[in-house]
């Protein structure tokens, strides 16, 4: 069932073209150079330090990795980090 | 940059927060809407973050649940500022100061302004308040009152009427009527002059109309001195007659005078208190001593302290003890006599007018009666005797 709604919502995006982050609940990312990342639709801050930032996602995580991080501004749906990024990567939740 | 204005005046603080489970914290920061931001790690278990002054509260249940503990790093924004401003002493002794400074001047006389004078006798006036110290810059509360202000004004100018004082705020304003110097008469209807007491005409200046007397006549009251008619009997005119007629007139005046009299004097000695008064309870600031003298006479004013334009309820009375003396004075009968005489002189003037000139006086007759002497004095005046009448002409 859950397959089957995903589905629909890929092929509507595709079809239709819809902004993909408002119909699937996936988190737009915005950087700027390597000063700021910018990221919208995040679920909670799983870690949080000057090196590394994990964010909880509706599907997996944000991993973010650089230097000297803060978080600027943090909203229920928004963060806004500031530092030296040089890392962002997905890590993707086992299927099960 | 709204967001920084908002941070500026609410005031916010700096915490750090320290706990193994700082992330948490801020998940349910966010998860309950309280607005955090600018958040740092510092080491592994603290993280410093801001926040408004007003949800400090709301994060100690969040803190507990996430077992984490808060230390206040900083406090930023106006209402900081603004404490620290007040109770720095400096701001503190200034503001006092200020209120203080503002007391005193508004218990000031800042301007005088005169109403209904020519420039002439508004300079003389304005001269005349500074001999009493109305001047600018004098305290309200120093000057007496403004009857009193008004009587003595009115004593020392003679070109004045009435002058009505009125004090609204800071400014004194003097209201003046002017005496009206005596104009040109207006054109005279037909009239005579006749005496008004018996007399022996001793002077005569006719300017208009016919004299009817001669020098050294003797004269009844109503008897005609200069008539209004001119000219030849058929030719006759009416005019109305001007001129004046000096007399000699006799007045008789009683006077008693007791030889011992007694009467309160006020010795020249004199206390000054001054206080400061709410309703009635009154708190001495100058003069605390008793006046070393026992008889006095106390005469109190009070004045209203102002702020800015309202009247407090404070009051400053200057209360001015004047020491008195009961004195007895004794006259001897020639003193006495002398006495009788310059008053029987005083009501002879007052009887006459300003020309008459007393020519003789003479002691008729003293007796002493019950520690009294009674004498009659016999007064020769040289008076004008002259009096108008209309002539009404019949048809």
């Amino acid at each position: 069932m859950a397959k089957w709604k995903h589905n629909l919502k890929t092929w509507l995006t595709r079809r239709l073209e819809l902004p993909a982050d408002a119909v699937m609940d996936l988190p737009r990312i915005t950087m700027v150079g390597q000063l700021h990342i910018y990221i919208e639709n995040h679920q909670g801050v799983l870690k949080f330090s000057n090196e590394e930032v994990r964010l909880l996602l509706k599907q997996g995580q944000l991993l973010i990795k650089g230097k000297d991080f803060m978080l600027k501004t943090i909203l229920p749906e928004e963060i806004l980090l500031e530092g030296k990024i040089e890392h962002v990567s997905y890590l993707e939740r086992p299927e099960n | 940059m709204k967001e920084y204005i908002r941070e500026l005046f609410s005031g916010y603080v700096r915490i750090k927060v320290i706990g193994s489970y700082t992330e948490l914290f801020i998940n349910r920061c966010i998860e309950y809407k309280i607005p955090i931001w600018d958040i740092a790690r510092l080491d592994h278990e603290t993280i410093i973050l801001s926040l408004y002054i007003s949800d400090v509260r709301r994060i100690r249940p969040h803190l507990k649940r996430t077992r984490c503990k808060v230390r206040i790093h900083e406090r930023k924004g106006f209402p900081f500022i603004l404490k620290r401003v007040i109770y720095s002493r400096g701001f503190l002794t200034g503001a006092i100061s200020c209120l203080l400074l503002l007391f005193i001047l508004s218990n000031m006389v800042w301007s005088i302004t005169v109403n209904g004078a020519t420039p002439e006798v508004e300079h003389k006036l304005k001269q005349a308040a500074v001999e009493i110290g109305v001047t600018k810059g004098k305290f309200i509360f120093q000057l007496p009152s403004n009857q009193e202000l008004q009587r003595q004004i009115t004593e020392k100018m003679e070109e004045i009427t009435w002058v009505g004082v009125k004090r609204s705020g800071t400014t004194y304003h003097f209201e003046v009527v002017q005496k009206q110097l005596p104009e040109k008469q207006p054109a005279l209807s037909p009239r005579h002059i006749v005496a008004k007491k018996k007399a022996i005409v001793t002077k005569m200046y006719v300017e208009e109309g016919q004299a009817q007397v001669e020098e050294n006549a003797y004269v009844k009251p109503g008897q005609l001195l200069i008539s209004g008619f001119i000219g030849k009997e058929d030719k006759s005119e009416l005019v109305p007659a001007k001129g004046e007629v000096f007399g000699r007139t006799w007045y008789i005046s009683n006077v008693s005078v007791p030889l011992t009299s007694t009467f309160l004097t006020n010795t020249g000695e004199r206390k000054t208190s001054y206080s400061i008064g709410l309703r009635h309870f009154h708190i001495p600031i100058w003069g605390f001593l008793k006046p070393e003298f026992s008889e006095f006479e106390t005469v109190k004013h009070k004045t209203n302290l102002r702020f800015l334009k309202w009247d407090l309820p404070l009051t400053f009375q200057t209360k001015k003890m004047l020491g008195t003396e009961e004195v007895t004075r004794t006259y001897s009968k020639s003193e006495a006599l002398e006495a009788a005489r310059s008053v029987a002189r005083k009501d002879i003037e007052d009887k006459t007018s300003d020309k008459a000139e007393i020519k003789k006086e003479k002691i008729l007759h003293h007796e002493e009666e019950n520690g009294k002497v009674n004498v009659k004095i016999h007064f020769e005046v040289i008076e004008q005797i002259g009096k108008d009448i209309p002539i009404i002409q019949g048809d």
